[in-house]
């Protein structure tokens, strides 16, 4: 099997812990390299966040373990890259 | 990480996520100056009754401890825990999800426990303290003397209560203990005229 080198996750989280915490706890998980996260809606109690990490073996079962354990959910996976080297998606006459 | 720093990690994580410093801190305040103010009736009480027996003034202040640290331990118990099973509720509203078995719903029990003892020991402690010259009254030539003892501690643990107070607030510790004397000032003076003739 191919390793997941990069996720991108839809994720509904509360406003606390913040996404600094939860980018330093997604950071520590082995096969991580790096996380960013961004909101890109805000509401009273909770936020959306975009996360999106690249290693060089991602384990979609602890990130999410991490995520759900923080009280988030993850609504979607936007992107995946694995493989020997992460590509990104092509750009086609349709676009 | 050893498992004492790696408890009190979790607690600092904890406390920041459920705000249980705050709320501690208000409920210890609080509750330690009604404490210290009950114990400063008790004492007024035995005094203006001509009550002379150390045993006796013990025996009424240990119990009027224990039943304020109960009240404290079980009413806040039973508040907190509501308060914060309907903040744990809400959430979950938003997020469409059972929350109770992640760190927010943990943080939440521990809040309540951490509160609950806070908010049971502030009176029970502040109240003990006060009674202590009577644990040593043998050693005094006059249960008076216990009496006045008793109430200077009050006063200086009242004190103490309003210099913390002010920490918290940033402002002046002195003035802000001398506030909270007032109001022992205040209770003792009103006890002292209820029982003279």
């Amino acid at each position: 099997m191919g390793k997941v080198r990069r996720l991108v996750l839809d994720v509904l989280k509360p406003l606390d812990p913040t996404i600094i915490e939860l980018a330093q706890q997604l950071s520590a998980l082995s096969g991580v390299e790096a996380v960013n996260i961004s909101i890109y809606e805000i509401d009273r109690r909770v936020e959306n966040a975009k996360i999106t990490i690249e290693g060089g073996d991602l384990s979609y079962e602890s990130i999410d373990q991490v995520i759900q354990e923080n009280g988030g959910t993850v609504h979607s996976i936007d992107e995946v890259a694995a493989g020997k080297i992460i590509i990104d998606d092509a750009v086609t006459p349709q676009d | 990480m050893g498992f004492f720093a790696r408890k009190l990690h979790e607690l600092r994580e904890y406390s920041d996520l459920a705000s249980i410093g705050e709320i501690a801190r208000r409920y210890f305040a609080m509750n330690a100056f009604d404490g210290v103010l009950t114990i400063i009736g008790v004492l007024m009480g035995n005094y203006a009754a001509r009550i002379r027996d150390a045993r006796v003034v013990i025996v009424t202040g240990f119990s009027t401890c224990i039943a304020m640290g109960i009240s404290g331990l079980w009413g806040a118990y039973l508040t907190e825990s509501a308060e914060r099973k309907r903040d744990l509720n809400e959430l979950e509203n938003h997020t469409l999800t059972d929350l109770s078995q992640t760190k927010i719903g943990r943080a939440s029990r521990v809040a309540v426990v951490v509160v609950a003892l806070v908010d049971g020991l502030a009176p029970f402690l502040a109240a003990l303290v006060v009674l202590l010259p009577f644990f040593f009254s043998g050693l005094l030539a006059d249960i008076v003397f216990s009496y006045y003892a008793s109430l200077g501690m009050a006063l200086v643990v009242l004190f103490t209560v309003g210099a913390f107070l002010g920490k918290v607030s940033k402002q002046n510790l002195i003035i802000s203990g001398v506030k909270m004397i007032g109001a022992g000032l205040v209770s003792i003076l009103l006890s002292y005229f209820l029982g003279a003739e």
